[in-house]
């Protein structure tokens, strides 16, 4: 059996690599497994928008500052980078409901610290000159912006083997005996902490522990355009958050907003929805009219994790000292490095900057045996 | 309305597929990108264009007769972009009717089910880079027969041909036949090579005919012909004016040069049938049994975009597929194995030029370090090696590493030969570095195409995720 | 010389205009054909100059001839001359 590890991350996806990175920095020994190549699911597949305005309110001064970070990633992370992009950001209402659904969250936004204001339709086309007329309402924020997710993996990666972080990808864990010796295919991994860090797959992943946590999972659908000249220059949703779009510097428009697809969590991403795949491009195409001249070339599906209250599962899992649990944050990517700073240093032993997400209230008393 | 099958893709095993199927009491539908079904080798002149018949063409028009005489429905000149139903569906759900949603003729988009789905999808061509290679002039082996045959267009007054495979002797001496001057034919292959191919290239007497009457009109022409060799750079400002063959330079305004086929597989991938990497196939192919079935129930595939054998031999395995499809919807159908010699002999003639136009792992590692290998993004042999020492152990890592194969071609160019360098910087099989998860559309398409009429109102938009 | 090869019949030549030129083309043929037939092998410059614009594959699949017709996106390959058109650079 290999050496003691002080701590296994299990999950290379940004929760996973972020918590690792700050770990090993942290100080401790430090391995990350996945059974895939890093960052392949959700955290090099999503959409890269680095939005307050699809952000849950209680997400927002966390994403904030993973904002920062995002906008800084090459000076944290030994030169890694996602070329991510600070713009302005628009949220539009078409219709009446819409604009009264933009009112509400844009204020409970606010509250929690995002700067929103709202403007009219001909104010959101002076900062957005591709937006279609028709606009009754929109939000605007300054701070917003975008990543090249596919990046992340290898934006991550030369930063984790600097920080001495030994990196087992294509190695599936297939459970966890005692405290802890993970089960893998490459044999037995010991390690004096564990933490889960698996997406959608944190459901089976507590199982090893005899925990049952309920995670449901989101199958978005992605569809990119072929290059085209400059269409838009900022990010831009409509207010029901179904719609986000931006264009790239090398000319792609990238549209999502969370449209489902076909999949699950044994099969992963099946198939994109053709009909779900025309609702989306038609929002983006009555959104930013120039879109209409774009060829698309390609859909795909990312897994977003979601626990009961649709709420953040970070921090100990109860009952077991030593594991510890990160993942099901709404927008996670936009989020995702801060989430893993400060998972870490409740793990370093440090008091956390913002406050984690323990999972306790999402256990049912009495059905966990931990 | 439902079909009972569609066949994808109008080549000679799709038309003869569909024809079979409708001769089996099936209501067919065929969808074709080309404004009339043919394939590449049997490919019809537009309207109005006629040329001395050649046995493709006889061959052609006889396969198109029997399908037209069917009454089979044709949706000829309609690019199919969506892929839906079969076995993707919900988790715990039936496996439903297959989806295809496309573009007609008449550019209005329209959305049609089918029971059972046959992919007859052909092959596109290999290139193998080379410093050059995107000049324009340079074109590929494939796209001079269809200037050639169906257009009637020499590629240049002076050309370069280059490649692997019986189309290099095709084309030579069609530029020939056409008024063209070839400056050199570069094959790939070792006279060896052709040598060992001969016994199979002799079940095929009429191919090995007309092979030496090819020859013989090079030799005639004093054309050169390079055995073993390959281009090593095409050159020129604007345009190719230029192809240097090792300390060779011939001065030439076009070059055709193709180093084999490779099966299109973006619909069997799309639906996840099982695929095993075959090179002497043409590399990734879909998993079949004997009587043409994929690993997913109700979808088929035959011809060439399952393992190249050649047109003479897609006809027999698009009526097997056909058959099959009749017997598994519950159509009575006699299903007798076509006795058939002449197909046997077609395969094995098939097989061997198969072999002989399969990947050449030497010509992959003479690639030099700055030659674009992924032609829509731009990316070179360095960078994907780059990107395989930062560790990127798949194709689908590379492609987020690099952006190869992320382009409006969707890798069907460069994945190929991204796929024999990434395998070898890494130091694993090209089975081991996978192939790109199949995903809609199948090919780009224009948005405004397929938005249709609709009202902002109409757009489905699912319930907002909570505040 | 021309490139087209005399024994093969085809409709008489109508005219379409590229980058505001007159080109003779026939109806039916691809309109990449027309071009490389006219001595237009650069389709257009494309985003990057070691990658210009042009015919490659001929069967609509490698996406390197994408050209403007009366304002649309299309691939040469796959598209039919017809009288009047009007090709531009994408």
């Amino acid at each position: 059996m290999m050496s003691r590890f002080d701590v296994a991350v299990i999950g290379a996806g940004v929760m996973g690599c972020a918590t690792a990175l700050f770990l090993a920095r942290g100080g401790m020994r430090v391995v990350l497994l996945d059974r895939g190549e890093i960052c392949r699911e959700a955290s090099g597949v999503n959409a890269g928008t680095l939005t307050m305005q699809m952000t849950r309110a209680a997400l927002i001064p966390y994403a904030l500052r993973a904002h920062e970070m995002w906008m800084a990633m090459p000076k944290w992370c030994a030169g890694g980078d996602v070329l991510a992009t600070s713009c302005p950001g628009l949220s539009v209402a078409f219709t009446d409901a819409e604009a009264a659904m933009l009112e509400e969250r844009a204020r409970i936004r606010r509250a929690a610290g995002a700067p929103i204001e709202l403007i009219d339709g001909s104010a959101a086309q002076a900062i957005e000159p591709g937006l279609a007329d028709g606009v009754k309402l929109a939000g605007h924020c300054p701070i917003d912006g975008f990543a090249s997710a596919y990046l992340t993996g290898r934006a991550f990666r030369a930063a984790l083997q600097e920080a001495g972080v030994t990196l087992m990808e294509a190695t599936p864990v297939r459970g966890i005996n005692g405290r802890f010796v993970l089960d893998t295919e490459a044999g037995p991994v010991a390690a004096q902490r564990v933490v889960l860090a698996g997406g959608v797959w944190l459901q089976d992943m507590a199982a090893w522990l005899g925990v049952t946590l309920p995670i449901k999972v989101l199958i978005n659908q992605l569809v990119v355009t072929e290059r085209m000249p400059p269409v838009m220059r900022t990010v831009l949703g409509v207010a029901s958050g179904l719609l986000s779009l931006k264009q790239y510097a090398n000319g792609t428009v990238l549209i999502g907003g969370g449209w489902q697809g076909i999949g699950d969590r044994t099969r992963g991403g099946v198939a994109v929805r053709p009909e779900n795949f025309l609702g989306n491009v038609r929002l983006a195409a009555h959104t930013v009219p120039a879109l209409r001249q774009a060829r698309v070339v390609r859909s795909w599906l990312g897994l977003e994790a979601e626990t009961a209250d649709a709420l953040p599962a970070i921090g100990p899992i109860p009952g077991i000292d030593d594991a510890w649990i990160i993942g099901s944050v709404h927008s996670g990517y936009t989020s995702g490095p801060y989430m893993g700073r400060i998972l870490a240093q409740a793990i370093l032993g440090e008091a956390p900057e913002l406050p984690l997400f323990p999972i306790d209230r999402l256990l049912h008393q009495g059905s966990n045996s931990a | 309305m439902i079909h009972d099958i569609a066949v994808l893709g109008g080549g000679p095993a799709g038309m003869a597929a569909a024809t079979e199927a409708a001769h089996g009491g099936a209501r067919v539908v065929l969808l074709e990108e080309s404004p009339a079904p043919g394939g590449q080798v049997y490919r019809a002149a537009p309207p109005g264009f006629h040329a001395k018949p050649d046995p493709d063409r006889r061959a052609g028009d006889a396969l198109r007769a029997a399908l037209t005489k069917t009454g089979a429905e044709l949706r000829t000149g309609c690019r199919v972009w969506g892929l839906g139903g079969g076995p993707l569906v919900p988790e715990g759900q039936a496996h439903a009717p297959f989806s295809l949603s496309a573009l007609g003729a008449d550019g209005v988009p329209f959305t049609l089910q089918a029971r059972a789905l046959i992919l007859c999808c052909g092959t596109h061509e290999r290139i193998i880079p080379f410093p050059g290679w995107t000049l324009p002039g340079v074109i590929g082996l494939a796209a001079a027969t269809i200037l050639l045959k169906a257009q009637g267009i020499l590629p240049g007054r002076r050309v370069v041909v280059a490649g692997a495979g019986p189309l290099l002797y095709a084309v030579a001496a069609k530029i020939l036949a056409g008024g063209g001057s070839v400056a050199a034919v570069v094959d790939a292959a070792t006279q060896g090579e052709w040598l060992r191919a001969l016994p199979a290239l002799a079940a095929r007497p009429d191919l090995l005919t007309q092979g030496i009457a090819w020859r013989a009109k090079l030799l005639a022409s004093r054309v050169p012909v390079l055995a073993g060799a390959q281009v090593t750079a095409a050159e020129g400002d604007k345009v190719l004016t230029h192809v240097r063959v090792g300390d060779r330079i011939f001065a030439a305004d076009a070059l055709c040069v193709g180093h084999g086929l490779v099966p299109a597989t973006e619909a069997s991938r799309t639906y996840r049938a099982r695929h095993a990497h075959r090179p002497e196939d043409g590399g990734w192919v879909p998993v079949l049994d004997a009587a043409q079935r994929t690993s997913v129930p109700f979808l088929y595939a035959a011809g060439d975009g399952t393992g190249v054998r050649g047109a003479a031999a897609a006809p027999a395995a698009g009526r097997l597929a056909a058959r099959t499809a009749l017997q598994d919807l519950g159509f009575n159908t006699a299903n007798a194995p076509e006795e058939d010699a002449a197909l046997a002999r077609a395969r094995r003639t098939g097989a061997a030029m198969a072999r002989m136009m399969a990947l050449r792992p030497a010509m992959i590692q003479a690639i030099p370090a700055e030659t674009i290998i992924c032609r829509c993004e731009g990316v070179t042999r360095a960078a994907i090696e780059d990107a395989a020492a930062a560790g990127a152990g798949t194709i689908n890592q590379l492609k987020h590493f690099t952006r190869c194969g992320m382009g409006p071609c969707q890798g069907r160019m460069c994945g190929e030969a991204a796929g024999a360098l990434l395998s070898s910087a890494r130091g694993v099989s090209v089975a081991d570095v996978g192939f790109t998860t199949g995903r809609i559309p199948l090919r780009p398409v224009p948005m405004e195409a397929i938005l249709g009429d609709f009202d902002y109102a109409d757009i489905p938009v699912p319930a907002p995720a909570p505040i | 010389m021309s490139l087209r090869i005399p024994q093969i019949a085809c409709p008489a030549p109508v005219t379409i205009t590229v980058e505001g030129q007159p080109v003779a083309a026939h109806p039916g043929e691809s309109l990449a054909a027309a071009l490389i037939a006219a001595g237009l092998w650069r389709f257009g410059e494309g985003e990057d100059p070691a990658r210009p614009r042009t015919a490659f594959c001929m069967m609509g699949v490698c996406q390197q001839c994408l050209l403007r017709l009366d304002g649309r996106l299309v691939q040469a390959c796959l598209t039919p001359v017809a009288a009047g058109q009007e090709v531009t650079c994408a």
